[in-house]
């Protein structure tokens, strides 16, 4: 069974400026921010009109200090609007709104963990947003949602190569094989064929 | 996959529904149903005239759900290569005429939010089968609908007796134009654009779209347009071993059917792909007038779509 | 062909399915030479040679009403084998029509469909179902269409709506398959789903295939052959219940070889659907031990040197891993090196 190397495995690149949208809306989570801010800066540079339509959503996710100086500078920098959240829980329920309130020529870019992505997407596939008007990079940790093919619970924060189903305590094989109507990678048991023999475990998603 | 399949035709009833506009419905000609399709499909008429065939590409404006018969609209065309002219001069109640089996390249996007439909001209016969898919479903639509004056405009009175305030009339005559930018600047998130008729609407649509930040994906188009005329040239094809004569008002494809080579074809109007052809020998220059290939393609010369594609030269060889 | 069913044959448990002769010599064997490679093998789904499993355009075999049987198995203890996202409502019905349509048409005595109008009266004599209905309308059928049909026909079934230049999972009733999940993959596209699928993508015939099923036309249906081995002749090999048929690789011997390991081939046939413009993919499962196929000396070589010879990245992809060896241990001595003809005709 192919575990790595699976085509469907999502790839994310460094976030550009899309100069064909009209509006443009971003999400960041932590780290992310410093990639949106990348973006801004480029924006302002070739094509500053775009700042005023554009809207920020930001978690920073972690102690205030850390991302005070990234939220200091989205502050100055002249966006349509900046909305500050708690957590990505929040940030997400208010994107879901704001989609509802969006008009065509929208542009979505989104950097943060991958797991945050994937559930961004996951609401903005519900919009009939395709890949044509998402830009996302991945930024942060790399832990993964893990759907358990067997009993089809979701496992959480994912940083090992096999880790213990959080439904059905199955040790499962963590593959590259993603779906983004889940968000989240496959998950199959790993000593199915032999069991009790489960391979050592390894942090590989870090 | 080309005429392999066609089905029997007659034609049961015709009507000049405009100036220039016949409607022409026909049932199959052993009494059964006609295959099932969906809105926005075409049917390729075979049209067996004096001199030469005609294949054109007409929407089917019938409703999907009605499979008795199948209805098309013909405007009869200025400057004709004699298909419309067929059509309107030469094709009676009761005459036979074959079709290919209905194909699709211009279908409603399932998973849209909301679908704005816009049409000029003759370009109304294929939303006519779609809004019977999309009447009393739960996705919203607009109907946005451009001819030169009201005698122009066919099927009215059906559409404004279905579509009441969905639809929207703009009369040339009067001075009427769609406000492109408004229509397309506020439209929600997941919205399709749909365009039908002449060439000029659709670029006008498409480049609108595209500026208030559409992506392609969203903007959906189909025109038809008969092959564009041009110097007569000849084209030798390397397997059939056959030289032909590509005169000025038949296609390259068309000219290769006369001869008894058959190319695949869907569209017949150089947007498919699908009879895409390899230029092995060229002295001279290919005139393409296909949306198909990317301009690097065009550029190097190692193909052509012979439905609409031509070519000035003094020796041309196809890979046929 | 006229099919005798053999009703209480079992795909689990005791597994007491068996072929027949008349079912061995029309098995479809998918390798027309000694070696196999993947290839874009497409060809137009037409009628074929009488008695063959392409005569007609679903298959109805003496294993028929235990194959639905199975399925309803499988469908009340994991409903969500069955999945249809709300837009391919008018997909389902499509389906329906062309299963109904061509199995009345080609089997009448098992089956008939008569229509007046939209109301449809459909009997299905093996199964002993009789239902009116009218086409298009949900409420009256018991269950959704394709669900209601799915369970009537042999095979699983996979449909995917044509947009944005591609091909998406968005429904399908899928309980004989080669270990891949419905429920995972339902929303990807055609090349996301193929995405565990090593060295095809390399060799690009997933573009070339996608590239050729965006043109498929209305009445011009294709099909193809893939295969894979299977022990016993189990048909849900679902990643789901890996944890049931998982441990049979472990159980195999060189002894025991022809009858545990089965070969497993699907007759993968593409339809495009009229109303709804998507494409239907019907992948049909046929199964045969090894002991059976041993009995064609020709297959017996053929199969022989096809497995001892295999690229190791397909052995790994199809499960093979732990008991290739033991079968073609099993298989080697019915191959005394003679040349076998090209085709799979049995000679």
């Amino acid at each position: 069974m192919l575990i790595t190397g699976i085509k469907s495995k999502p790839v994310y690149a460094p976030l550009r400026a899309d100069a064909g949208g009209r509006y443009h809306l971003m999400l960041g989570i932590g780290p992310g921010g410093i990639a949106l801010l990348r973006v801004l800066a480029e924006m302002r540079g070739s094509a500053p009109d775009a700042i005023k339509n554009t809207r920020l959503l930001f978690a920073a996710n972690t102690p205030a200090a850390d991302a005070a100086d990234t939220v200091a500078q989205f502050k100055q920098i002249g966006l349509g609007s900046v909305s500050l959240f708690d957590d990505p829980a929040s940030l997400l329920d208010t994107f879901r709104t704001v989609l509802d309130e969006s008009l065509m020529g929208t542009r979505l870019y989104v950097a943060g963990p991958e797991s945050f992505i994937g559930l961004a997407m996951k609401i903005a596939l519900q919009f009939d947003l395709n890949k044509d008007e998402i830009r996302a990079e991945e930024m942060g940790t790399l832990a993964r949602r893990v759907y358990c093919v067997h009993c089809r619970t979701t496992t959480e924060e994912v940083r090992t190569n096999i880790v213990r189903c959080a439904g059905c305590e199955r040790w499962l094989q963590v593959r590259d094989h993603y779906s983004r109507r889940l968000a989240a990678y496959m998950g199959v048991m790993v000593d199915a064929e032999a069991p009790g023999e489960v391979p050592p475990v390894k942090e590989v998603f870090v | 996959m080309n005429d392999a399949q066609t089905l029997a035709v007659e034609v049961t009833a015709i009507e000049q529904v405009t100036p220039l506009i016949k409607h022409f419905k026909l049932g199959s000609a052993d009494g059964g149903a006609l295959p099932a399709f969906s809105g926005g499909s075409h049917i390729i008429v075979v049209m067996r005239g004096a001199l030469r065939m005609h294949r054109n590409p007409y929407s089917l404006l019938s409703s999907p759900r009605d499979l008795d018969h199948y209805e098309i609209g013909v405007r009869r065309m200025e400057e004709s290569r004699g298909g419309s002219h067929f059509m309107h001069d030469r094709v009676h109640v009761g005459s036979r005429l074959e079709i290919a089996h209905p194909v699709n390249l211009f279908g409603l996007d399932k998973i849209a939010r909301k679908h704005v439909l816009i049409a000029g001209g003759i370009g109304i016969t294929p939303f006519l089968a779609q809004i019977e898919d999309l009447h009393g479903a739960a996705v919203p639509y607009e109907l946005h609908y451009s001819v030169r004056s009201p005698e122009h405009a066919a099927f009215l009175s059906r559409l404004r007796e279905r579509e009441g305030e969905r639809l929207k009339m703009y009369y040339d005559s009067e001075g009427q134009a769609i406000d492109f930018d408004g229509l397309l600047s506020n439209q929600p998130l997941g919205t399709h654009v749909y365009v039908c008729g002449p060439a000029g609407l659709i670029d006008r649509v498409v480049a609108t779209a595209k500026a208030c930040g559409w992506p392609g994906s969203h903007i959906h188009w189909e025109q038809f347009s008969a092959p564009p005329v041009g110097d007569a040239f000849e084209v030798f094809l390397a397997r059939a071993k056959l030289t032909v004569h590509v005169p000025p008002d038949q296609s390259l494809l068309e000219s290769i059917e006369a001869a008894g080579v058959e190319v695949p074809y869907l569209c017949r109007g150089g947007v498919c792909g699908f009879c895409q052809t390899r230029v092995l020998e060229l002295d001279g220059e290919l005139v393409h007038n296909d949306h198909f290939l990317s301009d690097a393609d065009k550029a190097q010369g190692k193909n052509i779509m012979p439905c609409v594609s031509r070519a000035r030269c003094k020796h041309l060889v196809l890979d046929l | 062909m006229k099919a005798i069913f053999k009703p209480h044959e079992t795909f689990r448990d005791d597994f007491s399915f068996c072929n027949s002769g008349q079912a061995i010599r029309r098995f479809p064997l998918p390798f027309p030479e000694d070696e196999y490679m993947y290839s874009v093998n497409i060809e137009p789904h037409v009628s074929g040679p009488k008695g063959s499993v392409v005569e007609f355009a679903f298959d109805v075999d003496e294993h028929y009403v235990a194959e639905c049987r199975e399925r309803e198995l499988v469908l009340a203890a994991e409903p969500l084998r069955f999945q249809a996202l709300p837009h391919m409502l008018s997909a389902q019905w499509d389906c329906l029509e062309l299963i109904m349509e061509s199995l009345a048409r080609d089997y009448p005595a098992h089956f008939s469909l008569a229509k007046l109008g939209n109301r449809w009266h459909w009997i299905n004599r093996p199964l002993g179902l009789d239902q009116q209905f009218i086409f298009g309308d949900v409420d009256t059928l018991p269950r959704q269409p394709l669900d209601y049909i799915g369970r009537q026909a042999q095979g699983d079934f996979v449909v995917m709506d044509q947009r944005e230049n591609d091909l998406w999972t968005e429904a399908g009733v899928v309980t004989t398959q080669a270990d891949w999940s419905l429920d995972f993959d339902m929303g990807m596209t055609f090349k996301e789903w193929h995405g565990p699928v090593p060295l095809a993508h390399e060799m690009q015939v997933f573009d070339r295939a996608l590239k050729y099923l965006l043109n498929l036309r209305l009445g011009q249906p294709v099909r193809r052959l893939n295969w894979t081995m299977t022990i016993h002749p189990r048909l849900d090999t679902s990643p789901e219940n890996y944890p049931k048929w998982g441990p049979d690789r472990t159980t195999v011997t060189a002894q025991n070889a022809g009858d545990l390991v089965h070969l497993r081939v699907e007759l993968q046939g593409l339809w495009r659907l009229p109303r709804s413009n998507a494409i239907v993919f019907g992948i049909r499962c046929y199964l045969i031990s090894m002991r059976e196929l041993a009995t064609v000396p020709k297959w017996a070589r053929r199969v022989h040197r096809v497995l001892k010879n295999l690229h190791p990245a397909l052995v790994d992809y199809k499960g093979l891993t732990r008991y290739r060896d033991a079968v073609v241990e099993w298989l080697a001595p019915y191959d005394d090196g003679t040349p076998t003809t090209p085709g799979t005709a049995p000679e």
